[in-house]
């Protein structure tokens, strides 16, 4: 990509934009989705029985959870500056 | 205008169309795969549960082959570095690691590794901009120490202590060390599981049982 042109580098951003629309529902939906079931199965199995040995579901939920939310922010905005460009 | 300042200007241009942010968080949604272990091994579903995987893996290398021989546009690649034009692609390497951590590495040795290429690859990426590249390796070696750590606290003291600055020190150097074949992306998961997993059999040979008990419990 470094080696792009400026007409070449419009296409590429155009391309990138609809490629970052499609996926992003799936980049972001899905660890949220996973690291809140993780947290769900912490406390159906573990935490509402006093069972500490789920306990590392909930860090790792927890962990997943953070991780993302402070990627996704940022990725977020850089969909909407592309989109602002385009 | 001289080379050089022709460079900058190409760098400069490139990062306009960088798809950096969504290299980032493909790495961090890397870490949705620790559902893996959340599915039962037994019966069909064991037998699923590889071969789906494997699948998909297999899948991703023979687009890659296709574009390696030019059958495919390299810009439709996105986040693709110059670099890997001529060879296998990061996220081949990617999924590659994945895929030999979760079905060949027992999950104590294979979560830690993972959140490693998750959290710890993009974090030093980034901060590099920050911090320059010595603080960002710094960054990333306590940031990894963290997770094992954190996967490990199980662990009597000592083998805790142990298994997070081998496995740190596996996920740093997978990560800085430039292999001209194999991607980072694929070192920093397989380098620290290789080390705990040699240190996990020498240990089973002296008679110490050190893996702690499952954090991931099948449903």
């Amino acid at each position: 990509m470094n080696d792009a042109k400026p007409s070449q580098r419009e296409a590429i951003q155009n391309i990138l934009l609809r490629l970052e629309l499609w996926f992003a529902p799936i980049l972001i939906i899905v660890p949220l989705g996973v690291s809140l079931f993780l947290v769900w199965d912490w406390y159906a199995r573990g935490g509402s029985l006093g069972l500490s040995s789920y306990d590392g579901e909930l860090l790792l939920g927890l962990l997943i959870l953070i991780g993302n939310l402070a990627i996704d922010i940022p990725f977020l905005r850089s969909i909407r500056t592309l989109r602002k460009k385009g | 205008m001289a080379q050089y300042q022709a460079d900058i200007i190409e760098q400069l241009n490139a990062v306009e169309v960088d798809a950096h942010w969504f290299r980032r968080a493909f790495h961090t949604f890397a870490a949705s795969f620790l559902v893996y272990y959340l599915i039962p091994s037994d019966g069909w579903v064991g037998a699923i549960k590889i071969i789906i995987p494997t699948g998909i893996v297999a899948c991703i290398a023979i687009i890659d082959y296709g574009r390696i021989r030019g059958e495919f546009d390299q810009r439709r690649f996105f986040g693709l570095r110059g670099y890997e034009k001529g060879r296998p692609a990061s996220y081949l390497y990617f999924g590659v690691g994945l895929l030999l951590l979760l079905v060949l590495v027992p999950q104590q040795i294979a979560i830690p590794c993972i959140l490693c290429v998750s959290f710890t690859d993009p974090l030093i990426g980034e901060s590099r901009y920050y911090l320059g590249k010595q603080r960002a390796y710094i960054l990333g070696f306590v940031v990894s120490l963290f997770f094992f750590l954190l996967t490990w606290y199980r662990a009597e003291w000592w083998v805790l202590l142990l298994v997070a600055l081998l496995g740190a020190s596996g996920a740093l150097i997978g990560e800085a060390k430039k292999w001209k074949w194999i991607d980072d992306d694929f070192m920093i998961q397989i380098l620290p599981a290789i080390l705990l997993t040699l240190f996990w059999q020498v240990m089973l040979l002296t008679g110490n049982t050190i893996l702690p008990p499952p954090l991931i419990h099948p449903i």
